[in-house]
C-alpha cells in the first residue's frame, strides 16, 4: 500500500471515432484515461503495471483483442480487461472471457452500463493490487527472519508444540518459546491463527 | 441426205418424173426450216417429213413416209388422232388448225418430248392435205421448270428465314416487286398495291424509329451509301415487329435513282431472344451481387456500427460534460462535430452498399480505376478487416480511363477480393495481406489485378473455376467467377489467373482504355 497511484482506464480501438469518444466520456466521468490505437501501441508503452483497467476492442487488424490478452496473460498482468464486441462476436467473448476477461459489452453501449463495469473492474483492480501488496509485504517479513527463526516457524505452522519442536531442533524448550516470540514479533501477528493464514498466503497460490 | 427423193419416190407410184419449179421451191423450203415439218393426207398417212423432222424423230424419210402420223405420237394422242380427223374432216371445225398448242410427241427410239405444234389445211387439193409444224420445246420446258422451282424454293427460303425482298422504281414508270413474303412481314394482301415510301414511313415504321429510317433512306438516296438499319414497324393490327432492312439504290448515269433493291429480314423473334437473355444475365449478375453483399453482410453491420458506437458515446459524454458546471464548451462542440462526422460516415456506408446492390440498367461511363478502387475501399475493407485481412492498394498514376459499367466493375473487383480473403483465412499472421494494383498494360488497355497469400489455387479447380455452379466454398454459389468474367467480357477484356510468386493467386483482368481522352480530369 505504497505508490498511491490514481487508477486509469486505458482503452485500445482501432476507429478513431470510438476511441476520442470513449476518451471523452471516460474524461466527463473524471476518469483518467489514456488511449492506444493499438494492441502493439499498448504492449511498447508498457502500461500493465500502472492501476486501472483495459478497455479493448476485440476486433482490431494486425494484432486483435484476444491477442493482446494473451500476452498480457504471459506476462502476468493483473490487468482486468473489459472486451467491446459487436453484433455477432459471442464465440469471441466467450474466448476472451475463459482468458480470464472480466467482463463485455457490445456495441453501441449506454454508457452507464459502461461505467458500472469499469467501476467493477477498478475494484477487481485495487483488490488484486492490495492482495499483492500483502503478499509482498509479508514475504519481506519472511525474509527478515533468521535460519533459525525460519526452521521454528515451518514446525509451528506444521502444528507441532514447544516441546517437540525442542526435540527435533535439539533445543532447549526455553529457546524455542524465545525464537517463536521473535517470529511473533517480526511477522506481526496477532495470534497463532493469523501466521499460519500468512504463511498459507504466500506459499500456496503461487504459481 | 438420204431425203431429195422422197417426193420422187412417192412420185414413183404417180408416173412423174420432172420436178415443177414449184415442187423444188417446196422441197427448199422444208429442208432449210428449223421446224420439223411434216404433209399428211386427210388419212393421216405421211406424204412428206423434212430434213428437221427426221432429226428429230430420228426416222429415215422412206421409215416413215406412207405410214401414218400417228406413230409420232405417245397415248392417249395415237388412240384418239383418228376420231380427230373425222371429226375435223365431217365437221369442218377445227381444234388445232390454225391455233397451236402444246403436244407431246414420241421419237422412233420411244423417247417422248415436249413439243409446240401448228397444223395448216392445204386446201384446194384432193384429197385434202396438212402440213404440221413441230417445233422441239425440252430446253424451254426444263429452263420453265428450273425457274418455277426456284421461284418456288426462294419463296420457301424467303418464308422459312422470314426475310422478303423488293425491287422499288421510285420513277413509277415500271412496276414495283414485293415477295409474297414481304407482304406477310408489313402483313399486307398480296394485292398489286404499291407501297411508296412515305406511306411506308406513315403507316408502318415506328413512330420513335421514323426520324432515323427517313435520314436512313435520305443517306441511300444521296449516294454510295447501302442502307442497313433495324427499326421497328407497328403492323395494322398493333402487332410491332423488329426488322433489319438492307437496300441499295441504283443509280442511272445522269444520277438520277433507277430503282431501290432491299430485303427486310424479320428479327423480332431473334431480338425477343436476345432481349430475354440479357434481362436473364442482368437478373443473373444482380442476383450475384446480392449474394456478394449476403456473404459480407456481417462485416458491413460492423462498419455501420462503429459510427453508430462513436455516435452514442458522444451524445452520453455530451449529457455528462453539460451538466457539470465547469465544463469545456470546447470539448461538447468538438463531440458534436464528430457526432455529425460519423452519422455521415454510417450514411456513406449505406449510400455504397445501396448503389452495389440495387437492381439497375446497365450504364457505361468513362471511369478513372484509381478512383474506382478509392470508392471500393469501404466495402472490401469492411469485409477483410473483419477477417483480420490487411488491404493495400497499389495504384500505378496517372491513368488512362476505361469505359465501363462503374458497379459491374466494383462487382468484378469486390468478388476477387471476397474469393482472395476467403482463400486465406487460414493463413499467418504475416501474410494475410490482399493487394490489389491497377497499372498501364500493353495494347492501350489497363489490367487490374487481386493478389493474395492463400491457398493457391488446386490443379483441378483452375479447370472448373469458371464454370457456372462450380464452387469449393460451403457456402459460395459458384456464380461469382462465371459472371465476374462475362462481365469482363462484356467490356472488351480478359480475366484470368495465375500463380502468386511465393505462395497464393493472382487473379486479372484487362479493359480497353476508352477512346476518348486519355486521363481522368
Amino acid at each position: 500500500m505504497i505508490k498511491e497511484q490514481k487508477p486509469t482506464v486505458f482503452v485500445v480501438d482501432d476507429d478513431a471515432a470510438v476511441r476520442d469518444s470513449l476518451r471523452l466520456l471516460l474524461k466527463s466521468v473524471g476518469l483518467p484515461v489514456e488511449v492506444f490505437e493499438s494492441g502493439q501501441d499498448f504492449l511498447d508503452a508498457d502500461r500493465d503495471d500502472r492501476p486501472g483497467c483495459l478497455v479493448l476492442d476485440i476486433r482490431m487488424p494486425g494484432m486483435s483483442g484476444l491477442e493482446l490478452q494473451v500476452k498480457l496473460n504471459e506476462r502476468h498482468s493483473i490487468l482486468p480487461i473489459i472486451f467491446i464486441t459487436g453484433h455477432g462476436d459471442v464465440p469471441m467473448a466467450v474466448e476472451a472471457m475463459q482468458a480470464g476477461a472480466v467482463d463485455f459489452i457490445q456495441k453501441p453501449f449506454r454508457d452507464q452500463d459502461l461505467l458500472d463495469r469499469i467501476n467493477q473492474a477498478l475494484d477487481k483492480d485495487a483488490g488484486s493490487r492490495r492482495m499483492l501488496a500483502e503478499r509482498n509485504m509479508i514475504r519481506k517479513r519472511l525474509e527478515s527472519l533468521t535460519p533459525r527463526e525460519r526452521e521454528v516457524l515451518d514446525l509451528v505452522v506444521a502444528g507441532k508444540a514447544n516441546k517437540v519442536i525442542a526435540g527435533d531442533l535439539n533445543l532447549s524448550q526455553r529457546t524455542v518459546e524465545i525464537h517463536r516470540a521473535r517470529v511473533m514479533e517480526k511477522m506481526e501477528a496477532h495470534s497463532l491463527a493469523h501466521l499460519v493464514r500468512m504463511v498459507l498466503e504466500v506459499e500456496r497460490p503461487e504459481a | 441426205m438420204p431425203h431429195k427423193h422422197t417426193r420422187a419416190d412417192r412420185g414413183a407410184a404417180s408416173p412423174r418424173t420432172v420436178r415443177s419449179h414449184q415442187e423444188l421451191e417446196f422441197r427448199a423450203l422444208l429442208d432449210a426450216a428449223v421446224d420439223a415439218i411434216i404433209v399428211v393426207d386427210h388419212h393421216g398417212t405421211i406424204e412428206e417429213f423434212s430434213r428437221a423432222a427426221q432429226q428429230l424423230f430420228g426416222y429415215a424419210p422412206d421409215e416413215i413416209v406412207g405410214r401414218n402420223v400417228r406413230e409420232l405420237m405417245p397415248e392417249p394422242y395415237r388412240r384418239e388422232h383418228d376420231g380427230y380427223m373425222h371429226r375435223y374432216m365431217t365437221t369442218g371445225e377445227p381444234r388445232i388448225i390454225g391455233t397451236g398448242r402444246e403436244v407431246r410427241a414420241q421419237r422412233k427410239d420411244g423417247s417422248i418430248f415436249p413439243c409446240d405444234l401448228s397444223v395448216g389445211h392445204v386446201r384446194g387439193i384432193e384429197p385434202p392435205r396438212f402440213i404440221g409444224f413441230i417445233s422441239d420445246i425440252t430446253a424451254r420446258k426444263q429452263a420453265d421448270e428450273r425457274l418455277r422451282r426456284s421461284e418456288t424454293e426462294l419463296q420457301l427460303a424467303q418464308k422459312l428465314a422470314n426475310l422478303g425482298n423488293y425491287v422499288m422504281h421510285p420513277g413509277g414508270e415500271t412496276a414495283d416487286y414485293f415477295s409474297p413474303q414481304l407482304h406477310r412481314i408489313l402483313g399486307v394482301d398480296d394485292s398489286e398495291r404499291r407501297i411508296v415510301r412515305d406511306e411506308y414511313l406513315e403507316k408502318w415504321v415506328h413512330p420513335a424509329d421514323r426520324k432515323r429510317v427517313s435520314e436512313a433512306f435520305e443517306r441511300m438516296d444521296a449516294g454510295q451509301t447501302p442502307l442497313d438499319i433495324e427499326y421497328q414497324v407497328v403492323l395494322k393490327d398493333g402487332i410491332v415487329k423488329h426488322l433489319h432492312h438492307i437496300a441499295q439504290a441504283m443509280l442511272g448515269s445522269d444520277g438520277t435513282i433507277l430503282k431501290h433493291v432491299g430485303t427486310i429480314h424479320d428479327v423480332t423473334d431473334r431480338r425477343r431472344a436476345e432481349d430475354e437473355a440479357r434481362v436473364l444475365q442482368e437478373r443473373l449478375t444482380h442476383f450475384s451481387r446480392l449474394s456478394t453483399m449476403g456473404e459480407m453482410a456481417a462485416g458491413l453491420a460492423h462498419e455501420i456500427n462503429q459510427p453508430l458506437a462513436a455516435i452514442a458515446t458522444y451524445a452520453q459524454a455530451c449529457q455528462r460534460l453539460i451538466r457539470q458546471p465547469d465544463h469545456d464548451v470546447e470539448d461538447v462542440l468538438a463531440a458534436l462535430e464528430q457526432i455529425n462526422a460519423q452519422a455521415l460516415r454510417a450514411g456513406e456506408v449505406i449510400r455504397r452498399l445501396r448503389n452495389f446492390v440495387k437492381n439497375r440498367e446497365v450504364k457505361r461511363e468513362p471511369v478513372n480505376c484509381s478512383r474506382l478502387l478509392e470508392d471500393l475501399r469501404t466495402l472490401a475493407e469492411t469485409d477483410a478487416r473483419l477477417h483480420n485481412i490487411r488491404l493495400r492498394l497499389d495504384c500505378e498514376e496517372p491513368l488512362p480511363t476505361v469505359y465501363a459499367d462503374p458497379i459491374q466493375l466494383q462487382q468484378v473487383i469486390l468478388n476477387l477480393v471476397r474469393n482472395a480473403i476467403d482463400a486465406m483465412s487460414e493463413a499467418p499472421e504475416d501474410r494475410r495481406e490482399v493487394v490489389l494494383t491497377t497499372r498501364m498494360a500493353a495494347d492501350r488497355e489497363v489490367e487490374i489485378t487481386v493478389i493474395d497469400q492463400g491457398t493457391g489455387l488446386a490443379p483441378e479447380a483452375t479447370e472448373h473455376l469458371f464454370n457456372p455452379f462450380f464452387t469449393t466454398k460451403s457456402s459460395g454459389t459458384g456464380l461469382g467467377l462465371a459472371i465476374s468474367r462475362s462481365i469482363v467480357r462484356a467490356h472488351g477484356g480478359r480475366l484470368w489467373h495465375t500463380p502468386n510468386d511465393d505462395c497464393g493467386a493472382r487473379f486479372h483482368f484487362t479493359l480497353p482504355v476508352s477512346p476518348a481522352v486519355t486521363t481522368g480530369e
